[in-house]
């Protein structure tokens, strides 16, 4: 067994609303000097440790936690995982 | 067709139809030729079940909408009464089912967001909120996730709004398991003159949209809302509405400013149906049509068809209608709190009509064949589920522990200790008691209570409504306030089946006699068809929630409904042997049947205004209804912190000598109180000369609670009562 870093991005489907998002662009970032910027979008990451035997093994682990205890609801979001060593 | 446009968007939502034939030879005979896809889109959501009610209107008529402190009643975004001293309460209910059902916290919390819109679409400050939630059994996770986020999602969105949530029910039955109900309500006050309708707008009026972007979200939320839930719901869907508080925080103190100045014509809200049911709405109540540019309306996202734009279901938007003269004070106020607007059109005499940015006109009808979908006449057959209740010999002090842990009947502490319930500072009556009570401006207050009974309707849609109607009405009456009317909420299942159209038909009828017979009208309502699980084609229980509202004209009735050691506890009203359908049944003998308690409409009305005429004499009352008198009895003495001791030969009954003992205790009667009195012989006296039987049956005091001979220590009822739906939660946390 070895300890994996499981990063888990829960964020909203593209197309919903953002409204963390939109603030954070139009009252911080255009408002203050970066009138580059035309879109933010929040979401959340979980970092979990945990023990696999690989990395896919640990990858599925992660995915099941999304799934079955609804960390990301599919109707209204879209999840990655990404595992570091 | 309007082939092109259908090639440029590649992801655009298909239009579609879920239009019958017939309805589709109809929309051609009324507009001449042939319907764009556009056109027919728009149609397709104003036809739809859940914007033109085309199968509940002919029923609905049913009901009594006039007379008494009626100001505006049924058709306008919320109903309003007078609550006297020239202010008026507005109120309205609302479901948001089937978005709870998928995404429970941004489901529950947008319906929030819809039900304050149409309070403030009259020109009213909400000031309080109130839900009705359901959901399968509390051992379902399922049910458990569904609970837990559609209750944070009230929580959060009042909270951020500064609203509070202040009253509402919580039920629980295994017809909830997929399809849960969620019934969002809000109460608003508003003086008499400052009353704004729909129906105001001119010619030449400006269209002003204004609050959140236009976005995808939400697409075809009227049509799916008007569908059955599938497997497919799941990860397949447009995206659900997300809430956005903030911005409504912000459109509330926009819209209360702009009527305040005057400035507004008239206003509307954008909910289900979007743009399209919003414009045009407002346009046919004023007599007239519209035209729409949508080429100035502010989007969320590029590429966005006309089709997505006029039916997209975005949050936190409104219509401002304002002349010549008062737009720019209109648009000054906007820009002061930072919310985003568009000038999208104005109203006209001629026909509805959405324009691009050229002037071509992309669509155009009389706002009339929008607005006024042929109804259905659907056909109904009869369905019933009395019987016998199986009886099995369980004595009193083993129920009432079952009984008062059970999920239906348990404190709900859990769920109103997550919400702002002070915020306002009005909130004089709090959650945990029969009703909410609620400072009104007019130096009064307002008494306003949520019911439903999913079982009784399910047994008997006509008798289960009625008896839901007289349960509000005692509900209100009990915290000293007399009921004016209601507005009520009617989830149901698939109308189309003639065994829901008749439960549905037969709830309406209930109502209507009850509100009939207690003279409160219905000023309002709102009615979910389609709550049915597609896999297993079960409907929801028929689910009829009333929203009675009543006043209170001198804060000096305010009662803390906290009886005293020593009181004489009166019992008013009659007692049958009615214990089928009744929470005895269902938790103790797992029956789902019965004959229900019988609707004495007379006896209900005699009674409550009998409470009401003595409320000097009464320290403390509590209505009797689901799990009887045990249940009352002992709701009165964990409030109070203080037992009590009846005795049940004295109880008022006809034929009492063959009747059991939890056929007394757990009967659900309608038309009953409790009362703690020190006067007990004058209050006695006053029910003989009123013709209301009534008898003194126990006294108030000591630390158990103790029917005959029966004993309970207070302490183990409080500990059941109070902690089972916590623990419930608590310890599972999925």
């Amino acid at each position: 067994m070895t300890e994996y870093t499981v990063e888990v991005v829960i964020e909203s489907k593209p197309a919903a609303k953002d409204p963390e998002g939109e603030t954070i662009a139009r009252e911080l970032l255009m408002k203050n000097g970066f009138g580059q910027v035309h879109n933010v979008r929040t979401a959340k990451m979980l970092k979990v440790k945990l023990e696999a035997e690989n990395e896919e093994q640990a990858k599925n682990l992660a995915e099941r936690m999304v799934r079955e205890l609804r960390l990301a609801n599919p109707v209204a979001h879209i999840y990655s995982i990404n595992v570091k060593g | 067709m309007n082939e092109k446009k259908s090639e440029e968007k590649e992801n655009a939502a298909e239009p579609g139809t879920s239009l019958t034939p017939d309805e589709q030879k109809e929309v051609r005979k009324r507009l001449g030729r042939e319907p764009n896809a556009l056109e027919l889109g728009m149609i397709d959501i104003m036809w739809s079940e859940h914007c033109s009610y085309k199968s509940s209107r002919p029923i609905l008529k049913m009901l009594p909408t006039t007379g008494g402190a009626v100001v505006v009643g049924p058709g306008y975004d919320a109903g309003v009464i007078d609550i006297g001293g020239g202010w008026c309460a507005a109120f309205k209910i609302e479901t948001h089912n089937h978005p709870s059902a998928i995404d429970p916290y941004n489901g529950a919390a947008t319906g929030i967001g819809g039900i304050v819109r149409d309070i403030l679409s009259m020109g009213a400050r909400p000031v309080a909120l109130f839900d009705s939630i359901h959901f399968g059994s509390l051992s379902s996770p399922h049910s458990r996730w569904l609970l837990r986020n559609v209750v944070k999602g009230i929580g959060d969105y009042g909270n951020c709004i500064g609203v509070p949530t202040v009253g509402g029910e919580l039920q629980f039955d295994e017809g909830f398991e997929r399809n849960c109900l969620v019934n969002a309500a809000c109460l608003g006050f508003v003086r008499k003159d400052k009353i704004m309708k729909s129906d105001t707008a001119g010619e030449g009026d400006h269209i002003i949209l204004a609050g959140g972007s236009t976005g995808r979200d939400g697409i075809h939320g009227v049509t799916f809302a008007s569908k059955n839930l599938s497997m497919e719901s799941e990860g397949e869907r447009p995206a659900v509405q997300v809430g956005d508080p903030f911005t409504k925080k912000l459109l509330i103190d926009a819209t209360l400013e702009l009527l305040e100045a005057g400035l507004l014509k008239s206003l509307k809200d954008l909910g289900g149906g979007g743009l399209t049911c919003a414009s045009s709405e407002l346009a046919f109540k004023s007599g007239g049509g519209a035209d729409i540019d949508i080429s100035k309306i502010h989007l969320r996202e590029k590429g966005m068809s006309p089709y997505e734009i006029m039916l997209s279901e975005s949050q936190e938007r409104m219509l401002y209608i304002a002349d010549d003269a008062r737009k720019a004070g209109v648009i000054a106020i906007l820009e002061k709190y930072g919310i985003r607007y568009a000038e999208i059109g104005k109203i006209t005499k001629g026909n509805y009509r959405v324009l691009d940015e050229k002037g071509k006109v992309l669509a155009e009808m009389k706002a009339s064949l929008l607005t006024e979908a042929p109804t259905v006449d659907r056909p109904t057959k009869e369905l019933k589920f009395e019987g016998k209740c199986m009886k099995l010999n369980k004595d009193i002090s083993f129920a009432l522990g079952q009984l008062m842990a059970s999920e239906n009947l348990c404190s709900r502490s859990w769920i109103y200790e997550q919400y702002d319930h002070e915020v306002g500072d009005r909130t004089v009556g709090k959650p945990g008691h029969d009703s909410a009570v609620l400072l009104a401006p007019n130096g009064g207050a307002v008494v306003v209570k949520l019911d439903s009974d999913s079982l009784w309707c399910n047994i008997d849609p006509y008798k289960g409504s009625a008896g839901v109607v007289c349960e509000a009405y005692r509900n209100v009456v009990s915290c000293g306030g007399k009921p004016l009317a209601c507005v009520d909420n009617l989830s149901f299942g698939n109308p189309e089946k003639p065994e829901v159209m008749f439960q549905f038909k037969e709830s309406v009828r209930g109502i209507s006699d009850a509100l009939k017979a207690l003279e409160t009208p219905c000023v309002g309502g709102n009615v979910s068809f389609y709550n049915e699980d597609e896999e297993t084609k079960l409907s929801i229980k028929p689910t009829p929630v009333i929203m009675m509202v009543g006043v209170i004209d001198s804060l000096k009735k305010l009662r803390k409904c906290r009886m005293n050691k020593g009181e004489k506890l009166v019992l008013v009203g009659e007692t049958r042997a009615e214990i089928g359908g009744s929470e005895y049944c269902r938790t103790i003998l797992g029956a789902h049947c019965g004959v229900l308690p019988e609707p004495d409409l007379a006896a209900e009305k005699r009674n409550g205004e009998f409470v009401l005429a003595n409320w000097e004499n009464i320290n403390a009352v509590h209505d009797v209804s689901r799990g009887g008198i045990a249940y009352a009895l002992l709701e009165m003495c964990v409030q109070a912190d203080m037992g009590a001791k009846i005795t049940l030969d004295p109880i008022p009954m006809s034929g009492k000598e063959h009747v059991r003992e939890e056929d007394i205790v757990f009967s659900e009667t309608h038309g009953r109180y409790i009362i703690a009195t020190k006067k007990a012989e004058e209050l006695l006296a006053a029910a003989a000369k009123a013709g209301v039987p009534a008898a003194e049956i126990g006294i108030v005091g000591g630390g158990k609670i103790e029917i005959d001979a029966y004993q309970f220590k207070l302490q183990d009822m409080k500990e059941g009562y109070g902690k089972a739906l916590w623990k419930a939660m608590e310890h599972n946390k999925v």
